[in-house]
């Protein structure tokens, strides 16, 4: 490798692993049959998913009447969720996109269970705006094509159509970058199969020969699709936060919301991305490509998204209070102690209180308390969705008109089976694709490797090794 | 080969076997069947293929022959010359039941009476209307009607033939030898003569009728005072001070509609000369008419005749003592002073039910000299003439077996009396039970036979509301069903010579030859009597005979009044029982559209919530009586009854007050009605005979829970309301918001929004400057913009209509007409409580009820909320399939077909009026799983064909999943806009008139065109006392409100 590595920079990969060592640790799980973990864990992922393709199925048989929104409160959980697991698809591409930028080694530890988690999690969240509607059969109205009815078009001013077209390419470009990722992988794979599974794999590979050619092809692909998908993180939910910012609702339309929504997704991203692969790098044994200081350099992206959004939390309160609107004043005062306060103080609580714990190098670095946090703070982020979408419409302008709203069965079924569709195809993935990129640790381990680098370096470990080093 | 011939390609010219061998065949490639290798693979051949065929077709055919549902349209073999189909016509007509009256016009379409309008030639309501009358056409077409004659057997009512029920109820009559005709008032001169008629055939006979809820005592008193049993006539518009004891003329009380229409003339405030009246309302409870008024003095509901006595006292000796709380005397005492500085405008009324109070208030206005103004007696109505001595008499008659027969004239005594159980049970001693009833309810199901009588929509009918004031009704459809209006059944009972039973119409010739002896003899305008008839029928009033007031001397004794009005109970809780605009005493409980519609005071649907008073902490919370929260069940005791009832927190109520509907609980009034609420009617207390409508005994436990389904449309009630904290006067209804932390307030940011502006008369000027002030920052906050609103709406909206409307604040009573109107006009679903109690009601135009002033003893604002047609609209903006777009008429559409059902434009809208159809409310779905029942019924309501005859054709029927709204009734923008153009002149604004402007008894609303100059709606346009809701949010509505401007006298509140 061409640029200097500091000696005091933490090796990425540890456990002197060989290439051999690498290609075996992360291939070997497609190729065992799954763990009783595995087992239990996609079980309760199906049987989530299956209720919750109930609820949906229940919900577009009988209406939306079964959902406990009101004529006050049009938008409940379900964009709540919408908004929650578009953020948490954030980390995917900003891991992917922006650190491959930046050349942020650490990146590739967690990369591809990353970009999977986004893709899942994107898929997730597009489910809302096609069910949440009155008449999900008519949704094709949305899309721009055309027709014998004038040709009538979408209304391009509504929010709500840049949101159609800032998710649909979010997802395939994710996607693409992901499937890009995993071509080699997928021949590496593919070289160690047999039978079908080889043909299989084959296929899904694309017939990828590993040649001089193919590698340059792809690097520059791979940086091309970089490129594109780097505007597309601060897009994204920048348009989600449209759907908010240029309505006229006061806790609405507010010019702050692009970049705290930004920092919001990454932030619950990231805290996603941790609850994953904590539990991933356990089960599967990648306590080695996964190691701590990949968990603690996430722990610090927490801390400064976490930041930002207590920050922009905190601007909100001064600018209601500054900007003398009474309607904006008391759209604040009502979330902080209106009916929903608990939303409030918790929103408040999980994600700016929570993440200071990360000021601390020691708690940065332990699994279990990063653990703990990253579910609170997708609980906090979940809270601040809801404090914005529920509590900001349960009470706007007229008081004649106020309302309060819990969820029906219906409306939790639905999240839950969100929950289900996501780990149900991230276990999948799990199973069928290697889980950490292996190429791509693969081009770290000369300057990352815990054999190459850091205190720890044996330089003369085995032969393979020591060749490897002086070419 | 012949080189002549015809060859084809070079294999024929060379003649190859093989080529030669395929021409012979008639097919190319073989034969298909017998050389077929290469269709081998299929496993298929001819047989196969007619095999599939055939199942095919067979399958097709036995899923094309499973139950498709045939929808018949007969188109007209001769088509009646007055119906264009298309095209609605209109006949006058008379809304009665009971003694309540409105003078109408039903708008029929295809031969459907679909809707009521008020009928403008009326002197009496002037084209008003109520919540009651707007809601009589969906009575017609009630599933829960009674269909047939019925007779009763073993296994309940079976039906009978019309001869068979005649042959036998005539011989059960005339063997009979006490018999008794029960009614509620009847206002129909020809139908007395109908029942004279049957008691000179049956001499034993005697009819007598009582109403649900009594007005004897005032009949009693006029008796006492004038000789005269009749209940005069007010003239509201005349008075400048109204004194109102516990009546709620506005609402409920004898003519409310003719009321409300003078009433407000005294209540619109013109800047420029404001002057209006002052009402001052004594009560015990909220009541819709003590909202509108400018003071309300609260006394116990057992003080109610101290207080009478403690005015009169004032007025006619000085002074007075009484057994009244303090406040409520030095109150009255102001109120005295008020009265007498304007003597000859002033007056007063009471709703007591005691006569020797009435007698009192019948002296205040002698002395008052409002006789001849404010009050006359010539033109006395004739809307209360019942007495329930009389009932009361019966009951005993009855008790002690003297009566043989009785016939009910669709009545329900067994429900609305207050002797409901002890006359049920009497009535199981009556040999002969006939039942003349529209549909079933307590007291016909008692009964031996039915004779189901016709809806007035389906009768002739005559109407003497006021002497000499006459209105006809005429039938706007065949009878529905196998029924018989109710004088034709009495007739031919008493076997009437002057009934053609052989004619086609036979009542109508009656009724017609009872005109022609009595009317047009004393009449001189026309010469014939057809003339004479058809004017009549054409304008559907008449006012006849002259109206000259002559001074009848007061005759009653006032010593002996004074002696025994009522005196205050010491008990610590009184509980009173009112009549709601909606319910009546259980009436029209059957009516869905009536249960729907929200209380106008407290909000609440479906059911009666018990109305408890409400007191600031003087921290931080309004406390319910028992710490009671909105929706809290409680155990109520009554006497020896008690009830499980709901609670509602009401501001305004006398302390040691509580208050519960009548005409709730009912247990036979259809799908609708049974099961509602509770029936109170066997508390109401009896004073000389006479109906006392509260009582003394009365507790009321701490919560027992939560009511299932509380279903009141607003939570919040209040705007602005002060209340005292630590001697400090604090805005109360802020510091009650912040929950458990007791934030006092927040920068004003509930109280000063632009939602509503409210003054006081004197302050009128202040205010106003105020107002202006506020509207000049908000248009110059506006106009920050890149795109000045100005330039646009020149381009956009200069040429042709540019539709607004205009809502008076001042006129608007809280009553409900146009919510029921527009439901009526616009086929607006009924959804049931529960779907209320989840705030998922339809109603696009609601009456936003909203306190303020004293958190103790509040002032009332009503605010008609429906969609503001915003020429910046932000629901339009946000719809990603521009399913909701703007006309260019300043019209904000809804195109219900390209509706997704986001509800972005639901949330997006300040004003949420937007309404989702969250479930198939119009039963629209093949689906039934999806069709909401109101309780429990097999048919969803308005799944059946009968009531689906109530819709209106020009209005769409929206789906589940779409949102919908107020259209300024555009059917009726694009109906009047037809009407001028093929008349070939400009439209004016009388030609677009909307539901919910007919329908108003005040004229509140406004409806037209701002282009247009000379309309009606650009002068309101130009009124100072206008504001727009929300002006700063810069969404340019539409719709113009005026400032609430109360006559409060301070001084009363000392």
């Amino acid at each position: 490798m061409s640029h200097h590595v500091s000696s005091i920079r933490e090796p990425l990969v540890q456990g002197h692993k060989s290439y051999h060592d690498i290609t075996e640790d992360l291939v070997s799980p497609t190729e065992r049959a799954p763990g009783m973990a595995w087992k239990v864990g996609f079980a309760i992922s199906v049987s989530l998913l299956s209720f919750g393709v109930f609820c949906i199925l229940w919900t577009i048989w009988h209406g939306i009447g079964t959902w406990n929104l009101n004529r006050t409160i049009g938008w409940g959980w379900d964009i709540t969720n919408f908004v929650w697991w578009i953020g948490i698809g954030h980390a995917g591409t900003l891991i992917s996109a922006i650190l491959l930028l930046f050349r942020q080694k650490w990146r590739t530890g967690v990369n591809r269970a990353a970009e999977a988690m986004t893709i899942f999690a994107v898929i997730c969240a597009a489910l809302f705006p096609g069910i949440h509607v009155g008449r999900a059969w008519v949704v094709f109205y949305f899309f721009p094509y055309p027709n014998t009815r004038g040709p009538l078009w979408p209304n391009f001013n509504s929010p709500l159509l840049w949101d159609l077209f800032a998710i649909s390419t979010y997802f395939i470009v994710s996607f693409l970058f992901w499937y890009t990722g995993l071509v080699p992988d997928f021949a590496t794979v593919r070289d160690r199969a047999k039978g079908l599974r080889r043909k299989i794999y084959n296929v899904l590979s694309f017939g990828w020969t590993g040649s001089a050619k193919h590698w340059q092809r792809w690097e520059s692909l791979c940086l091309i699709l970089a490129g594109i998908a780097t505007p597309l993180v601060l897009s994204v939910h920048t348009i989600v936060s449209f759907d908010f910012a240029t309505s006229v609702i006061p806790g609405w339309h507010t010019t702050i919301f692009p970049p705290y929504f930004v920092a919001g997704a990454i932030f619950s991203g990231f805290a996603m991305v941790l609850t994953l692969m904590i539990v991933t790098r356990k089960v599967l044994h990648l306590e080695q490509y996964i190691t701590i200081g990949h968990i603690e350099s996430m722990n610090k992206v927490i801390l400064v998204t976490g930041t930002i959004v207590g920050v922009a939390y905190l601007t909100e309160l001064f600018v209601a209070w500054y900007s003398g609107y009474v309607y904006e004043q008391f759209a604040f005062f009502n979330r902080a102690v209106g009916p929903y306060w608990w939303a409030y103080f918790g929103m408040m609580f999980c994600n700016v209180v929570s993440p200071q714990i990360f000021w601390f190098r020691k708690m940065r670095r332990s699994v279990a308390v990063t653990f703990f946090i990253s579910i609170v703070i997708n609980i906090g982020m979940w809270f601040e969705r809801f404090v914005i979408i529920g509590t900001t419409l349960a009470r706007d302008y007229l008081p004649s008109s106020w309302s309060y709203y819990s969820p029906s069965w219906v409306e939790i079924g639905i999240f839950l089976g969100t929950l289900g569709i996501f780990f149900t195809l991230y276990l999948l993935f799990t199973r069928v694709a290697p889980v950490v990129a292996i190429a791509e640790i693969k081009s770290i381990l000369k300057s990352a490797g815990d054999q190459y680098t850091g205190p720890d370096a044996v330089h003369s470990s085995t032969e393979h090794v020591e060749e490897q080093a002086h070419d | 080969m012949d080189k002549n011939s015809i060859w084809i390609g070079e294999k024929d010219l060379v003649r190859d076997e093989a080529f030669l061998e395929t021409v012979e065949q008639e097919f190319a490639g073989g034969d298909i069947l017998e050389n077929s290798e290469g269709l081998d693979y299929t496993q298929s051949n001819r047989r196969d293929f007619l095999k599939f065929l055939g199942f095919g077709l067979g399958a097709a055919t036995v899923a094309a022959g499973c139950d498709i549902p045939i929808k018949r349209a007969i188109p007209y073999v001769i088509k009646p010359d007055e119906i264009v189909p298309g095209v609605a016509t209109y006949y006058a007509s008379s809304y009665v039941v009971g003694g309540d009256y409105c003078p109408i016009l039903v708008k029929c379409r295809e031969g459907r009476p679909i809707k009521v309008e008020g009928n403008d030639l009326s002197s009496i309501t002037k084209g008003g209307t109520s919540a009651r009358v707007q809601a009589s056409v969906l009575s017609l077409y009630d599933t829960n009607r009674y269909r047939s004659p019925l007779k009763k057997s073993e296994n309940g009512f079976e039906a009978i033939s019309w001869n068979k029920l005649d042959t036998e109820v005539k011989e059960a009559l005339s063997t009979a030898k006490n018999v008794r005709l029960v009614s509620n008032t009847i206002l129909s001169p020809t139908a007395k003569n109908a029942i004279e008629e049957f008691i000179s055939a049956y001499p034993s006979s005697q009819w007598i009728s009582y109403d649900p809820v009594s007005s004897a005592a005032i009949l009693d008193a006029n008796e006492m005072s004038y000789g005269q049993a009749v209940i005069p006539s007010y003239h509201f518009d005349k008075a400048d001070v109204i004194v109102s004891f516990n009546a709620d003329f506005l609402g409920t009380w004898i003519s409310p509609v003719e009321y409300a229409k003078a009433y407000s003339k005294n209540r619109i405030v013109n800047a420029d000369n404001p002057k209006m009246s002052r009402h001052i309302q004594v009560e015990s409870h909220m009541s819709m008419t003590g909202s509108n008024a400018d003071n309300r003095v609260l006394i116990k509901p057992s003080e109610l005749g101290q207080a009478i006595a403690y005015l009169h006292g004032i007025l006619s000796d000085g002074s007075s003592s009484a057994a009244l709380n303090d406040k409520a005397k030095s109150a009255l005492d102001r109120v005295a002073q008020e009265l007498k500085s304007a003597s000859g405008n002033s007056l007063v009324i009471s709703a007591s039910n005691n006569p020797y109070e009435q007698v009192l208030v019948n002296h205040m206005n002698e002395i008052l000299g409002n006789y001849g103004s404010t009050i006359s007696m010539s033109d006395a109505s004739m809307q209360r003439q019942g007495n329930e001595k009389n009932l009361e008499a019966l009951i005993n008659e009855m008790n002690g077996g003297r009566i043989d027969a009785v016939v009910m004239l669709d009545t329900n005594p067994a429900y609305d009396s207050s002797s409901a159980s002890k006359f049920a049970e009497a009535l199981s001693k009556v040999g002969t039970k006939v039942a003349v009833h529209y549909q079933p309810n307590e007291t016909s199901v008692l009964c031996d036979y039915v004779a189901p009588c016709n809806h007035f929509l389906e009768s002739w009918g005559d109407v003497e509301a006021k002497k000499g004031h006459y209105s006809l009704v005429q039938p706007t459809i065949g009878p529905l069903f196998d029924t018989r209006q109710t004088e034709q059944s009495i007739l031919v009972w008493a076997s009437s010579a002057n009934l053609n039973a052989d004619s086609d119409q036979p009542y109508m010739d009656y009724l017609k030859s009872n005109w022609k002896s009595n009317l047009f003899v004393d009449q001189s305008e026309y010469l014939s009597f057809n003339k004479f008839w058809d004017s009549a029928l054409h304008d559907g009033v008449l006012s006849h005979g002259s109206h000259n007031e002559t001074a009848i001397p007061f005759s009653g004794d006032v010593a002996m009044a004074k002696s025994k009005v009522s005196y205050p109970s010491s008990s610590e809780l009184e509980v009173v029982f009112f009549e709601t605009a909606n319910m009546g005493n259980g009436q029209f409980s059957s009516n869905p559209w009536l249960q729907e519609m929200p209380d106008p005071v407290a909000r609440t649907t479906w059911g009666n919530y018990l109305a408890v008073p409400v007191a600031f902490d003087g921290n931080k919370r309004f406390v319910g009586l028992n710490d009671l929260e909105d929706g809290d069940m409680v155990e109520l005791t009554i006497g020896s009854e008690s009830f499980n009832v709901p609670v509602i927190k009401q501001f305004g109520m006398a302390p040691g007050t509580v208050a519960l509907a009548l005409g709730y609980g009912r247990t036979e009034a259809g799908k609708c009605g049974t099961g509602v609420g509770v029936n109170v009617n066997n508390c109401i207390t009896k004073l000389e005979g006479l109906s006392q409508y509260y009582s003394t005994e009365v507790s009321v436990s701490r919560k027992k829970g939560k009511e299932d389904h509380f279903s009141c449309v607003q939570y919040h009630h209040t705007f602005g309301v002060k209340a005292e904290k630590n001697g400090e006067m604090i805005n109360a209804d802020e510091a009650a918001l912040g929950n458990a932390y007791g934030v006092t307030g927040y920068q004003g940011s509930l109280v000063e929004r632009s939602i509503m502006f409210t003054s006081t008369l004197s302050g009128l000027g202040e205010s106003l400057k105020d107002k202006k002030e506020r509207r000049d920052e908000y248009e110059h906050l506006n106009q920050a913009t890149l795109y000045p609103f100005e330039e646009y709406s020149e381009e956009k909206y200069s040429q042709g209509h540019y539709w607004g409307m205009h809502v008076d604040l001042n006129a608007c009573i809280g009553c409900n007409a146009c919510t029921v109107a527009c439901m009526a006009e616009n086929n607006v679903p009924v959804v049931g409580k529960r779907e209320v109690s989840r705030h998922h009601e339809m109603t696009w135009l609601r009456i936003d009820r909203y306190y303020f002033g004293s958190a103790e003893n509040p002032n009332v604002v009503y605010q008609p909320m429906m969609c503001q047609h915003c020429d910046n609209a932000p629901c339009e903006n946000v719809c990603p399939v521009n399913a909701t777009n703007h006309s260019s008429e300043g019209l904000n559409q809804m195109a219900y077909n390209r509706c997704v059902g986001t509800r972005y434009c639901a949330n997006n809208c300040p004003y949420k009026v937007r309404r989702f159809n969250w479930l198939d409310y119009t039963t629209a779905d093949i689906f039934p799983a999806n069709q909401p029942t109101l309780s429990g019924e097999e048919i969803p309501f308005g799944a059946d064909n009968l009531t689906r005859m109530v819709l209106n054709p020009d209005v769409t029927v929206r789906s589940r999943g779409v949102i919908e709204k107020c259209s300024f009734c555009v059917q009726r923008i694009q109906e009047g806009k037809l009407s001028s153009k093929s008349e070939g002149r400009r439209l004016v604004d009388a030609d677009v008139r909307t539901a919910c402007q007919t329908a108003c008894p005040t004229g509140a609303i406004t409806f037209g065109d701002r282009n247009n100059k000379q309309g009606e709606l650009y002068k309101k346009f130009e009124n100072p006392l206008n504001f727009i809701s929300l002006e700063e949010v810069n969404v340019r509505s539409s719709v113009n409100y005026t400032m609430k401007v109360v006559n409060r006298d301070e001084s009363l509140e000392a």
